[in-house]
């Protein structure tokens, strides 16, 4: 380590930086890593005012408020401490992977200051609470380890592909908890050496390697006998792809439990198609009111489209600035997972929570004309479904080179309010809304969705695309080629990130990053805005 | 008299109250600067609930048997 210039220090530039942190070009967070890891050797200083907002509002609010988040969610019972223990000496998933959540934060929000800090903060602050919600309610539930059978009685799980919406209209009597979305979906993120043991396992039962792995994971979690046993009965579906349909078939073996399939149509502009999904949709409410003993409140429906309308529209809003202004406070990868899983979870109080935060924050950009991220040099679509372990690679690619991811696919699959004024209406809008699920929408939905991303680039001004590339992924790999030819005959910049979706052995991130570097260093000849974040080991990382 | 005795010990009491939520705010920034919540997680818990979940006894897969529960609700 070179050492400091002791005689040459320049005094009010070492009291500037440290009231405000040091400006964008001369971070160099590459340094801050210890190799391989991905820890710090100190956590970066963000200058007095976001470093101390950092440590009381992210940091120790976050640890309290997950403590606060295991009574809320239980109504107060004390024994969810005693659950949360064994729960976590139970599951790998648990006890491996989230122990670390606050190391999550710090990947997604490096470099970042002032309002684009705390909106993209709150965001992973819901997400935090909605996961501590299904960890709970499984932990109370869990066979395995004691939990309450009065309440698991009273539970459906479903593929975390099924919306949550299908069971608005028994809220007030039952709960619905996803099956995979906490096991396998968000450990991917949190911390992605977890899910290597589910991928390896179904492999040790002589499936190949070469299927989708997500597909791989989420049947894996019941070869290695580590899903929850918090349900009487649950519903599959074949989302995002006939991969899916094997998973299902896989844990209609091991679970050995009632199940209703719900599939959705590959194909999903037809209308007889829609009328088909609607009755898949009243099968599963059937197949509910029956397994659980409970009844069809419309009521109940209505109140819970209602409120997940307003989250539609207050997005749209965020949409609205995030196209057409700089002043839109979110990062990359905090609205694409904060998105993903609000529409796909479904009504909660916690995503109102945060929206009437991060309202306040977007209004106060708006108003004063604040860029939240003043070194963008262009602004970038994702589209294709991302890295699940380096979703937060937008991140590092606005701290290194000024890629401003605006918008990806997932956050804007599921566009569209529902009608209540009827049962009709609200039966269709829901099946089509059914429908429009993460992968389905725009990718493996057919080609005139996949090229949807023409004109949303055009709606959010944006001069670049970041093109996932999931190379197990059978449906999109046949689509390559189209876009390369459509990149090129439309003469737009586009970089490949390929990657095998949670599993990091198969492009590293180090890999995804030297893409990246080339791209824009030999097609762009552009200049690092830091050095430093160009080559480093974090191999080993969460 | 007996009431400025009692208002020192109480001044005392809060002083000392203070300077502990003090330093106790000042170790956690310590904990937080310097990642130390993220290398106790990585080079200790991390490994130790690791070895753990490889050493559980685990049910077979091949001991299930295949049946499936039909029903019809279309």
């Amino acid at each position: 380590m070179k050492k400091p210039d002791l005689k040459n220090l320049d005094i009010k530039k070492l009291a500037r930086d440290f009231i405000h942190g040091k400006p964008h070009g001369e971070r160099r967070l590459g340094d801050l890593y210890i190799p391989g890891t991905g820890l710090y050797k100190h956590r970066e200083w963000r200058g007095i005012k976001d470093t101390m907002y950092y440590f009381n509002n992210i940091w120790l609010y976050n640890y309290g408020n997950i403590v606060m988040d295991l009574f809320r969610y239980s109504n107060g019972n004390p024994k969810v401490l005693l659950q949360f223990l064994k729960g976590t000496w139970r599951y790998r998933w648990m006890g491996q992977t989230y122990l670390t959540v606050l190391h999550w934060f710090d990947r997604g929000l490096e470099g970042l200051r002032g309002e684009a800090l705390k909106g993209s903060a709150w965001h992973y602050r819901a997400l935090v609470s909605a996961s501590l919600s299904q960890i709970v309610g499984m932990f109370m539930r869990d066979a395995n380890i004691g939990g309450d059978p009065a309440l698991r009685a009273k539970t459906m799980a479903h593929d975390e592909t099924v919306w949550g919406g299908v069971f608005y209209p028994f809220k007030d009597q039952m709960e619905n908890i996803p099956l995979q979305m906490i096991p396998y979906f968000v450990t991917c993120h949190c911390n992605n050496h977890t899910v290597l043991n589910y991928i390896d396992s179904i492999q040790s039962l002589g499936l190949p390697g070469d299927p989708c792995p997500m597909c791989q994971a989420e049947s894996g979690l019941y070869v290695e006998d580590d899903m929850p046993d918090f349900y009487p009965a649950y519903i599959t579906t074949n989302e995002a792809c006939d991969g899916s349909v094997a998973t299902s078939i896989i844990t209609d073996w091991l679970a050995q439990k009632p199940l209703f399939a719900m599939p959705q149509p590959m194909q999903f502009d037809d209308d007889t198609v829609l009328e088909n999904c609607a009755k898949e949709m009243e099968g599963a409410w059937r197949f509910t009111e029956e397994k659980l003993g409970v009844e069809f409140h419309w009521d109940e429906l209505v109140k819970n489209l209602e409120a997940q309308n307003e989250l539609m529209r207050f997005e749209w809003e965020k949409w609205d600035v995030d196209a057409n202004t700089p002043y839109y406070p979110i990062n990359g990868v905090a609205q694409a997972l904060y998105r993903i899983f609000q529409s796909q979870y479904g009504e909660r109080w916690i995503w109102h929570h945060v929206d009437s935060k991060v309202r306040k924050i977007m209004e106060k950009c708006v108003e004063e004309k604040i860029e939240t991220f003043p070194k963008t040099r262009h602004r970038v679509i994702a589209w294709s479904c991302a890295p699940l372990y380096y979703s937060n690679w937008c991140t590092w690619a606005y701290n290194c080179w000024g890629l401003n991811v605006v918008i990806n696919m997932d956050s804007l699959m599921f566009d569209m309010e529902i009608r209540t004024d009827s049962y009709e209406n609200t039966l269709m809008d829901m099946a089509k809304y059914h429908e429009m699920a993460p992968m389905r929408r725009n990718a493996v939905g057919g080609l005139h969705h996949i090229f949807m991303l023409w004109e949303n680039m055009e709606k959010f001004n944006c001069d670049m695309v970041a093109m996932y590339d999931q190379l197990q992924c059978k449906g999109m790999q046949g689509v390559v080629g189209l876009f390369e030819d459509e990149f090129r005959a439309r003469g737009i910049h586009a970089f490949w990130v390929p990657h095998a979706l949670p599993d990091k052995r198969t492009v590293p991130r180090s890999e995804i990053r030297q893409i990246i570097n080339d791209y824009m260093s030999t097609v762009m000849g552009e200049e690092p805005l830091d050095p430093s974040l160009l080559d480093f080991d974090d191999s080993d990382s969460w | 008299m007996l009431g400025k005795k009692k208002a020192k010990k109480k001044g005392g009491f809060i002083k000392k109250a203070v300077g502990l939520l003090g330093l106790t705010y000042a170790g956690l920034f310590c904990v937080f600067y310097f990642d130390l919540d993220g290398k106790l997680l990585y080079y200790f818990v991390e490994p130790f609930m690791k070895n753990h979940y490889d050493r559980m006894e685990r049910r077979d897969p091949h001991s299930v048997p295949y049946g499936q529960i039909d029903n019809e609700y279309m």
